[in-house]
Parts: C-alpha cells; sequence; structure tokens
C-alpha cells in the first residue's frame, strides 16, 4: 500500500488551495480527483468575481483555477486525475479507481474536499430529457462548448440561477423567463439586473406545473403560489421551450466521511448532510479535515480559503509546524473568510429579508421582485449623481462584500471606505476622466459613464458589453431600461476593448439627453 | 429518533394524491406512490425504505433522490428531513464495474 503524509479528495478550489499549502511546508502530498481536468466548479465560473483584491476579486473564475493549478504544481502538489476515490476506511485507508483497477492509499492526514451536487425538484415530466441542472449546463456551454438548448426556462433565482441564466445569453440562447417560488430573489441584485436588463422577465412567487412533451421538453407551464407555496387557480402561464434548467440549490457530498465515521449532523443552512467540524476544518475523527462545499454550501472565494486554513491545520497536525506558526499562518485568513461573510447575503442572514442597507437606504422592491430597480427608486443610492460633464453612475444598491472599483478610479471618484460591505459613493468634486476602468471592474456590471451633455441634445451612456459579436460604431438599435424594455432610438458611438478590461467591452451609445438615466442596455436593429 | 422509531405511533391512513405516479427514483423507477404507500405500510426509516423499494440503490446511488425521497418520507411521517437519519454509506462510493471492483492492487501506483 502506498503511503502519503496527506490525502486530498477533490481538486477544486478547496482542496488545491489545501495542497498548496501543505506543499509549501514540504508535504508529501497527492489530490485525486474523480474528473479528467482539475479545478472543480472554477474553471465553469467565466464570470469576474467579487470580493476584495485578496479575495480575487474582478478576476474570472476560470483565471483563478488557472492560477492555483500553475501554484500548486510550482510547490510539487501530485495530481492524479480520473481517479476516483471509492472509499474511505479506519485508519485512514483510501481506495481509489484508477483506470482498471482499485488502488488502496494511506494517509497520515486526510482532507476531504469532494463538494456537493445539485439538487432536484419534483413536477410532473420532470424526468423528461431536457430538464437539466444549472451546473449541467455550464458544464455543457463553458467546458465543453455545447449549447444546451435554444429556448431555456430558469427555475431559481439564486446566484447561480442569476449566473447561468447571464450565461446562457452569453451562449445565444433565448431565456424565456427565470422562474423563483419564493417571493424574492435570492442572488445578487446585480446579477439580476444584468439578466434583467437583456429583457428577461422574472417571476417571482412562480413554479413549475408541469414540463410539456412526450419524449423531450416542448413546453412548460407555471403559475403562481401562495405562502405556501400552493398553486394559485387561474395563474398559468405558458412558455415554449426545449431546456429547463434548475438551479434549487446544492447539496454536500459527504458520503465519504460518513463512512469514514465522522460525526455528521443534518444542518438545513448548511445544505444537508455534513460533518460536524471546528473552523480549522477538523472533524471529530482525529487526521481527518474538510474543506469547502462538503462541509457547507458556501461559493469558491470562501472555499479557497478554508482549503488554505485545512491544509495548515493539517501541517501542523502532522507536525511540520508548531501550533504557534499555525495560528499566526491561519489568523490572516480567518479574517479574509470573515470579510467575504460579511452584508446582507452573508451566511447568517440567510432566508431573511432585508429591508434597508447598512446606510439605512431602503432596498428597492423592484430589484427583489422584478430584477430591476424602478426609475424612481435608482435617485436614492450614493452611487448616483448627476453631474456635469462624463462621470461614473454606481448602480450598487446592496451591502455584498465587494470593492473593486474603489481602487479601479484613478482619479478618486468612487468612494466604498473601509467596510468592504458599503454602497459605492459618487465623490463631489472628483473629476472623472471618462476611462472606463471602473465599469470594466465591477463584477456585477453596475457601473456606468453617464455624460448628460455630449453633444448637440443628446447624451452618452458607456456601459459594460459581454456579448459577441460586437456591434460596430454607427450602428443603431434600441436603448432598453433597466427592465429591457426598449425606450429610446441608440446609436453606437464607441466600442472599446482593452487588456485591462479583460474581455468586458465597453460600449458608449448615443441617446436622447432625457434617456441618460434610464437607457441601461443597447439591441441593434 | 426515538419519535421516528415508535411504530406505534398514528401517523395516518395512506391517502392517493394525484402525483402518486410521478417517479422519484429515476435510476429504479421507484414513484412517489410507492414510497408513500410503504410508510404508511411501517417502513419509516430511509433505510428501509432503500431496501423495500431500491429507491436510491440504482446506478447514481441515491445522488439525484436522496433529498426528494427523504422529504416525502419526513411529510408522511410528519417530522422534518433532519431528523432522518439518511440512508448508510458505504464502498463503493460511485458505479464501478465487477471486474474493475474485484481488480484490487495493494501495492498502489
Amino acid at each position: 500500500m502506498k503511503r502519503y503524509d496527506l490525502i486530498i479528495v477533490g481538486a477544486g478550489p478547496s482542496g488545491l488551495s489545501a495542497a498548496v499549502e501543505a506543499a509549501k511546508r514540504g508535504i508529501q502530498v497527492v489530490v485525486f480527483d474523480e474528473n479528467e481536468k482539475p479545478g472543480g466548479q472554477l474553471f465553469k465560473q467565466i464570470h469576474k468575481f467579487f470580493g476584495s483584491k485578496e479575495h480575487k476579486a474582478k478576476i474570472r473564475g476560470f483565471r483563478i483555477g488557472e492560477d492555483l493549478l500553475k501554484e500548486a504544481s510550482e510547490c510539487g502538489v501530485e495530481v492524479v486525475l480520473n481517479a476516483t476515490v471509492i472509499g474511505l476506511y479506519l485508519e485512514k485507508e483510501v481506495t481509489v479507481r484508477i483506470g482498471d483497477a482499485v488502488e488502496h492509499y494511506k494517509g497520515d492526514a486526510i482532507i476531504v474536499a469532494s463538494g456537493a451536487s445539485e439538487n432536484m425538484v419534483t413536477f410532473d415530466g420532470w424526468t423528461l430529457p431536457g430538464v437539466i441542472g444549472a451546473g449541467a449546463a455550464q458544464t455543457m456551454m463553458n467546458l465543453h462548448g455545447v449549447k444546451p438548448g435554444r429556448k431555456i426556462l430558469m427555475l431559481g433565482s439564486g446566484n447561480v440561477g442569476l449566473v447561468v441564466s447571464f450565461q446562457l445569453l452569453q451562449c445565444g440562447c433565448d431565456v424565456v423567463a427565470l422562474v423563483d417560488a419564493a417571493p424574492h430573489i435570492g442572488g445578487y441584485g446585480v446579477h439580476a439586473a444584468k439578466v434583467a436588463r437583456t429583457g428577461v422577465p422574472f417571476y417571482l412567487s412562480h413554479t413549475i406545473v408541469k414540463a410539456e412533451g412526450e419524449d423531450r421538453v416542448t413546453g412548460v407551464r407555471i403559475a403562481e403560489v401562495d405562502d405556501k407555496f400552493q398553486f394559485i387557480p387561474g395563474t398559468e402561464k405558458h412558455f415554449e421551450v426545449d431546456t429547463i434548467c434548475l438551479a434549487v440549490g446544492l447539496s454536500p457530498m459527504s458520503q465519504l466521511l460518513k463512512m469514514a465515521g465522522c460525526k455528521m449532523e443534518d444542518n438545513p443552512k448548511k445544505g444537508g448532510q455534513v460533518p460536524i467540524c471546528d473552523e480549522m476544518g477538523r472533524t471529530s475523527v482525529e487526521g481527518v479535515f474538510v474543506a469547502g462545499d462538503v462541509s457547507g454550501i458556501e461559493e469558491a472565494s470562501s472555499a479557497m480559503i478554508e482549503g488554505r486554513i485545512a491544509g495548515i491545520t493539517a501541517a501542523e497536525y502532522l507536525g511540520y509546524m508548531d501550533s504557534i506558526e499555525s495560528g499566526q499562518r491561519v489568523k490572516g485568513h480567518e479574517e479574509a473568510l470573515e470579510g467575504l461573510r460579511q452584508g446582507m447575503f452573508a451566511p447568517k442572514n440567510r432566508g431573511k429579508k432585508i429591508e434597508t442597507t447598512d446606510e439605512g437606504i431602503q432596498i428597492s422592491e423592484n430589484l427583489l421582485k422584478r430584477g430591476y430597480i424602478a426609475d424612481d427608486e435608482i435617485g436614492r443610492y450614493p452611487g448616483i449623481r448627476q453631474a456635469a460633464g462624463v462621470h461614473p453612475v454606481m448602480e450598487c444598491t446592496q451591502n455584498i462584500p465587494c470593492n473593486p472599483c474603489q481602487d479601479a478610479c484613478p482619479k478618486g471618484c468612487i468612494s466604498i471606505g473601509e467596510n468592504i460591505t458599503s454602497l459605492p459613493i459618487a465623490v463631489e468634486g472628483a473629476e472623472c476622466v471618462g476611462c472606463g476602468m471602473c465599469v470594466a471592474s465591477c463584477s456585477g456590471q453596475a457601473i456606468f459613464l453617464v455624460d448628460e451633455q455630449a453633444g448637440d441634445g443628446y447624451a452618452s451612456v458607456t456601459m459594460p458589453y459581454e456579448f459577441l459579436p460586437l456591434p460596430e460604431v454607427g450602428a443603431r438599435g434600441k436603448g432598453l431600461g433597466r427592465d429591457g424594455r426598449p425606450v429610446c432610438e441608440a446609436e453606437v458611438l464607441k466600442v472599446q476593448t482593452a487588456k485591462a478590461f479583460d474581455q468586458t467591452h465597453l460600449l458608449t451609445v448615443k441617446v436622447p439627453v432625457y434617456m441618460a438615466m434610464k437607457a441601461r442596455f443597447f439591441v441593434a436593429d | 429518533m426515538c419519535k421516528i422509531n415508535d411504530r406505534s405511533r398514528n401517523i395516518g391512513q395512506y391517502i392517493p394524491a394525484p402525483d402518486d405516479d410521478m417517479i422519484i427514483c429515476r435510476c429504479e423507477e421507484v414513484t412517489k406512490g410507492e414510497i408513500r404507500r410503504a410508510v404508511h405500510a411501517g417502513l419509516y426509516t430511509i433505510t428501509e425504505i432503500r431496501r423495500y423499494l431500491r429507491a436510491g440503490m440504482g446506478l447514481c446511488q441515491g445522488q439525484t433522490c436522496a433529498k426528494l425521497v427523504k422529504g416525502i418520507v419526513a411529510k408522511e411521517l410528519g417530522v422534518s428531513p433532519a431528523e432522518l437519519e439518511p440512508a448508510g454509506s458505504r464502498a463503493p462510493m460511485r458505479p464501478i464495474e465487477m471486474e474493475v471492483f474485484g481488480n484490487e492492487r495493494a501495492q498502489g501506483r
């Protein structure tokens, strides 16, 4: 039986991060992953991440994955792919399916970072081909370059549902509706807003009645539900679709830990069956640690930090570090993790409806119900300022841990301050040069450059644009409001693409002056 | 847990529902009605349901339906799904061909 100091199950964000921390201390570490490519979910994440610099904010997920893989290989981490861990036994013996055989390994310590699987919901016709998980849609699009369907209905308005809906639009699919049984959108408002402004309708307090079709999905019926989630008669709506995407949460894949004899709990706040563990990732079985979604559903940024902490803790357990050093090293990571677990969407606020921001400003009810901020609501947020000349407009209205815009502006036009979850403020007196760095830096695509006196009787609006093909300068079309409805004629004045913008293109369109604070998207005629 | 294992507890009659023929476990084609009837026949734990109906015993080993089955059983029993002990976890954790499972290599690579 081959022996390793440390065996890690899963080469996703948390597993690889743990491996890096352990390998840096000279520990002999192997990572097994059942997939043919390492990186777990990171390589499906083509959007820019939230957070601060230390959380790798405004970097796209797959690039974070590339960096992590590079770091792991530089540290001498051994990653074995197409290697499925099928058993975890007493004395930390691990059985792995590799090729046509089952191999036995023994680790002095084990970190289980096996991630999560997608939940399903049942409705009439849910087993028809064409009903797929949102994660499956993401795998098809972003890993294999396959369009999941032509006309798609998304069920679930959490960040996964919102982000994948946007990616489906980028892929050229027609997203006919975004549906959720909950009365309010579960994910970030900025993610919802960038989907809504392209014209996708949101149906909150609605769920699927039936997926129609004989041998595949050909349509779907939804209906409104009351506060007890019972269908309200007479509220049915029908859509012609070929695909239904389900984004209804994740469950930890914790079976290996249960098998290893770890004390488990069923914790709905963490997504289901999870091992009982401390904040260092120690389970009830000595030498068996956990990190990432398997210990409670969060997201990739926190999984990477949890992985680092588990790696350091395992190093201490193995005697490669004393408790003083590990304590010091863990401290910085704990602070970073704490930073991510702040704001309205923090784990502690899960399921709570928050009415006002930390600044005491009322949250937009339209944003929570329809995915966009109404024209008469937008003025109350501190990122909105009417000014002469070109200036940034930050339509960021919820307290989320994210601040790249503040550093992006070379002229100090945007201020968030010490508290990473504060809303960005448009600074009085600072002079915008119209460079667009803020627009491209905003992971939520919520910053626009507006010039109300751009020319003779017209205004210009510069918006983030992540669709191909890019419109040409001079192209005419419609300006769409935040609600995705056409509000005016528009003409493309400028299309900017730069390495520093990292694939977010800046589209400047000409609109009537009175539409400067209303037009937020462009579609060519 | 005691509350769940108390077989003398009256959980009421099985009442047919319109969605009873909906498939819950796709691998083994077990319907919602079969699961509900099994609970009323006295099978109160997930392990019993699995052994009796094979729900969650197929190719995906309950990866998709475990949570759904748990929800249905809990509802019939009138308890929270969190109170139900999930099925046992044992190797192999993933579907595997017998010829591979039988081909053990003790030496590692």
